[in-house]
């Protein structure tokens, strides 16, 4: 009987193996063949290298060049503003205007000029841990390190006494987070190091915490914010003109090679050197201000490409 | 403790293995599939190819099927590469595109020679299935399947959308050329 059993539960069993090999159709083999866990790169966390004013985790693409000009007018309310200034859009508190190069599709070295003190910026830019899906790897590393000169003629004789006060140096290790196709996050703590201050209660070297974050909105509009804390921080509350921590909000559109952003922050200034530690505006006292980006992106050494499968031609 | 009759059970194990032999020498499969694609329009010619495709034919029931990992697809630019990833092919989301249809008419898969055919199945892009008829060339050589096919994916009829600021750029109809040598599954 036992005996019998057995021998039916055995057949039933090689029945079923056989039947499973025949099954074993083109879905399951093709599930088997399935190549797309393999690119695994959560990519795009950002859509551009900057956010609103603080650099994003993303680095430009190997040998592609970004053209970058950005504006910040003049204050919307307060004294300097209203309809006398056409709410600040007479003014421009800083112009910028850079270049972004990607040597790799890691390594971004770029350099820039702001109208403001005449500063000329070098900065280069490593992504050092990239976000990965199922494999355990949460967030995206980005190390900024960026230098910066200012090329103008001293106000006061006493100023510049040594050529490297007019240098400036900051360092910034950017984390960021992808958590949905909507929602990326970022935090990046800075450390801004100068020879000298306006105010001697304002330290030199001043560390401070940015946090940043993008909601898409669209596939090519986004809703971006940053913000950085830097009085609460290493910078104390009395000095004598009050400084700010800057803040920018704005909207960021993308067409293809194109990125406009239009924004809205407390910060006169563009470049990193500069806001982080010279904010004067507040957004509750009328200093808030209209300012845009511009991004052109180029690729370069296309014809190095000899691949007739991949090859694109613009006419 | 209960014994097995060795014969019955060695005989069962026999005819199961042939089955599983016989099943697996009609399949054949392809992990390197070649696969183009091509938008022209006056403005610009976009180009982009992965090797990286694979493929799954059984012969009993001349069944196809064929599947790519759209993140797979290089292209020139890579900016433009990640647009097609983020912004049209939402491949987080759509990791694959796949093709499943059976080809008409029937073929001896055993002897060598050139056949046109017409595979009539799904085309799944962008989560979109759409039924199609596929035609193409298949050619049998020593063991070795090769399969050739031209063919059209309309964008609008995968739900692709494509904005009014790059209308000019992208085709709305994308050609598509795959090439397969698929072996015998050992």
């Amino acid at each position: 009987m036992t005996k019998n059993k057995l021998l039916i539960y055995l057949f039933l069993i090689m029945t079923l193996l056989a039947l499973r090999a025949s099954a074993q159709t083109t879905d399951s083999l093709l599930n088997s063949l399935d190549s797309s866990k393999k690119y695994n790169k959560v990519e795009s966390t950002f859509k551009a290298t900057h956010i609103v004013l603080s650099h994003s985790t993303e680095t430009q693409k190997k040998h592609d060049l970004d053209l970058r000009i950005r504006h910040h007018f003049g204050d919307i309310g307060g004294e300097f503003g209203s309809a006398h200034t056409l709410y600040g859009l007479d003014v421009a508190t800083d112009l910028f205007i850079g270049l972004d190069y990607g040597v790799s599709d890691k390594l971004t070295i770029g350099i820039g000029r702001s109208k403001h003190d005449e500063l000329f910026d070098l900065y280069i830019k490593q992504k050092l841990i990239q976000q990965k899906k199922d494999s355990g790897m949460p967030f995206n590393l980005t190390f900024l390190a960026q230098i910066g000169l200012v090329a103008r003629a001293p106000f006061a004789t006493t100023e510049f006494a040594n050529y490297s006060d007019r240098i400036t140096y900051l360092i910034q290790p950017i984390l960021s987070r992808k958590f949905s196709s909507r929602i990326s996050l970022q935090v990046m703590p800075s450390y801004l190091l100068r020879s000298v201050s306006a105010d001697q209660n304002d330290p030199e070297n001043i560390f401070s915490i940015g946090f940043a974050g993008r909601v898409k909105l669209t596939k090519r509009l986004s809703f971006v914010a940053d913000y950085t804390m830097v009085s609460g921080l290493s910078r104390p509350n009395n000095l004598t003109v009050p400084l700010y921590n800057p803040l920018g909000v704005g909207l960021e559109i993308e067409t293809g090679g194109h990125i406009f952003s239009l924004n809205f922050m407390n910060s006169e200034y563009i470049t990193e050197n500069n806001f982080i530690a010279n904010t004067k505006k507040s957004w509750t006292e009328g200093g808030v201000r209209f300012g845009f980006t511009i991004s052109r992106n180029f690729s370069l050494f296309k014809s190095k490409n000899k691949d007739p499968n991949t090859k694109s031609t613009i006419y | 403790m209960i014994s097995i009759n060795k014969n019955k059970f060695i005989l069962l194990v026999l005819v199961c293995l042939t089955c599983i032999y016989n099943v697996n020498a009609q399949t054949f499969i392809s992990r390197n599939v070649k696969i183009n694609i091509f938008s022209s329009t006056p403005v610009e010619d976009i180009k982009a190819a992965s090797n990286g495709g694979n493929a799954v034919l059984i012969t009993s029931t001349q069944e196809i099927a064929v599947q790519l990992a759209i993140k797979s697809l290089s292209f020139d630019k890579k900016l433009m590469q990640e647009h097609f990833n983020e912004n049209y092919m939402e491949s987080d989301k759509y990791p694959l595109a796949k093709f499943k249809g059976n080809f008409e008419p029937k073929i001896d898969w055993s002897k060598d020679g050139e056949y046109t055919v017409a595979a009539k199945g799904i085309l799944s892009v962008h989560g979109i299935d759409q039924p199609r008829t596929i035609t193409g060339k298949i050619a049998i050589k020593n063991g070795m399947i090769t399969l050739n096919s031209n063919f059209d994916v309309a964008c609008a009829a995968h739900k692709i959308k494509i904005p009014s600021l790059v209308f000019t750029k992208i085709a709305e109809v994308i050609k598509i050329n795959i090439q397969a040598t698929l072996t015998s599954l050992k």
